[in-house]
């Protein structure tokens, strides 16, 4: 449960802050120790369901499999020039380190899914919208209008369901061609579009008339607050990210 | 950046950002079993369309700031929706809306032909291009192949952002519920100046 009760604003940059550290190296095995370590973390502390998780993470195996596959067949080639071949096959080389970079690649999508997953898994909308408000001073207008349009959502898609109804019971099939296809998006999407800013005029109104004016509050009927287990999170990653380096530079 | 703004501009804004934050995602399944058999080059066809809410924002409410916010808070929703792009779609929107902004800006918001907007859909391609190359590593791969990807996303800019997203809003402003918005009030004066 743990790492659902870290402060959102904080665990949304110290995940952003560990990426950009992360896309500064391109080293699988840096990166296959950081992911078992986030694995064991994600985890040990938090109730996300394994199997949740595996699904979330399976399309991006698959486009791991992309980049490896891409950087194979088009490497720099500049790079190649100094580099042991291990393997050639007509204009198809391999070296050691091109594989590596390969592999670097696509570990790279595995890795930042699963510190996606991490913030996702573990963060409740409203709260996240909450602690930007309160720690990263997100205008209070913007955030309960952005709130909100969120609220719109299920309707946006029971509309869909009642425009498609509709035009079935007129006797519109369903769409055989592509061309029928993109006509019947066309036929969807701007009415659509059309009532959700018509929802969102009449909200507007809703608010302003219940006396919002978005000004800057000092206090709040739910507090989202910055505890010492919010930089025990940030260390943690830190603390991964060494061990991950130590364990590459030693391997090298 | 929204204080001079009226609470349902930014209502507005954030529905738009709703409705394209879902469309955002279907394309994003899309591009994920594109990049799965083509590599990286599978997203770079389909990459405009996650630019077309700030065009159709920016081209909507003609303020500074529009084409920015709204791909933000697209970005914004498609974390609170929950998929597993998670985080870092916050920061690759904001680096788009970014570089439509930029082209607005450098119009000073005064502009709003096709060409501006399909350039705004390119600016966009840039900025995320920058991105992309540092964060998914496009530097391991062949010059070459990563120039043909770039001309792809600027053209999938200019013709899935740009052309796509004046498409919708003019269409959207047929229906008459854009008319209280900035784009009704100069296309009105547009066609009271042809009709004198």
């Amino acid at each position: 449960m743990w790492l659902h009760t870290i402060n959102p604003s904080i665990k949304l940059l110290a995940i952003l802050t560990t990426i950009i550290v992360l896309a500064l190296f391109l080293d699988p095995v840096l990166y296959l120790v950081f992911w078992i370590g986030l694995i064991i973390i994600t985890f040990s502390l938090s109730t996300i369901s394994k199997k949740t998780w595996a699904l979330l993470t399976a399309p991006f195996l698959f486009m791991a499999i992309g980049y490896v596959w891409t950087a194979m067949l088009f490497p720099y080639e500049a790079l190649l020039e100094n580099e042991q071949v291990l393997f050639e096959w007509g204009w198809l080389i391999l070296t050691e380190e091109s594989l590596m970079r390969s592999a670097g690649l696509g570990m790279r999508v595995i890795v930042f899914s699963a510190l996606s997953l991490l913030f996702v898994l573990t963060t409740k909308p409203a709260v996240f919208m909450l602690s930007l408000m309160q720690q990263l001073k997100m205008p209070a207008r913007l955030a309960y209008g952005i709130m909100a349009g969120y609220q719109f959502l299920p309707l946006i898609s029971e509309e869909f369901q009642i425009m498609q109804r509709a035009q079935q019971i007129r006797g519109v099939g369903r769409p055989q061609t592509v061309k029928e296809r993109v006509s019947q998006w066309k036929s969807f999407v701007i009415p659509l579009l059309a009532s959700a800013i018509r929802k969102a005029e009449r909200t507007a109104v809703a608010m302003e008339s219940r006396g919002f004016t978005g000004e800057p509050r000092t206090h709040w009927y739910r507090e989202i607050p910055l505890r010492k287990r919010d930089a025990v999170f940030a260390a943690l990653l830190a603390g991964l990210f060494i061990v991950s380096f130590t364990v590459s530079s030693i391997m090298k | 950046m929204t204080a001079k703004w009226r609470l349902s501009e930014i209502i507005v804004l954030s529905v738009l950002a709703v409705v394209f934050a879902v469309v955002y995602l279907a394309f994003f399944q899309v591009g994920n079993v594109m990049v799965g058999m083509m590599g990286p080059i599978g997203y770079e066809f389909i990459f405009g369309i996650w630019f077309i809410v700030s065009i159709i924002a920016a081209y909507i409410l003609r303020k500074p700031g529009a084409a920015f916010l709204s791909e933000t808070i697209a970005g914004v929703i498609e974390v609170l929706i929950g998929n597993a792009v998670g985080p870092m779609l916050i920061v690759s929107a904001m680096i788009q809306g970014a570089g439509a902004e930029a082209v607005f800006a450098a119009t000073r918001y005064k502009r709003w032909g096709l060409w501006v907007l399909m350039l705004a859909g390119m600016g966009s391609a840039v900025t995320s291009f920058i991105w992309g190359y540092f964060i998914s590593g496009y530097g391991a791969l062949d010059p070459g192949y990563v120039t043909l990807m770039f001309a792809l996303r600027l053209a999938s800019g200019a013709i899935l952002a740009g052309l796509l997203g004046k498409w919708l809003s003019d269409g959207l402003y047929q229906t008459g519920v854009l008319n209280s918005y900035a784009i009704a009030r100069d296309k009105k004066k547009g066609s009271y100046g042809k009709a004198s």
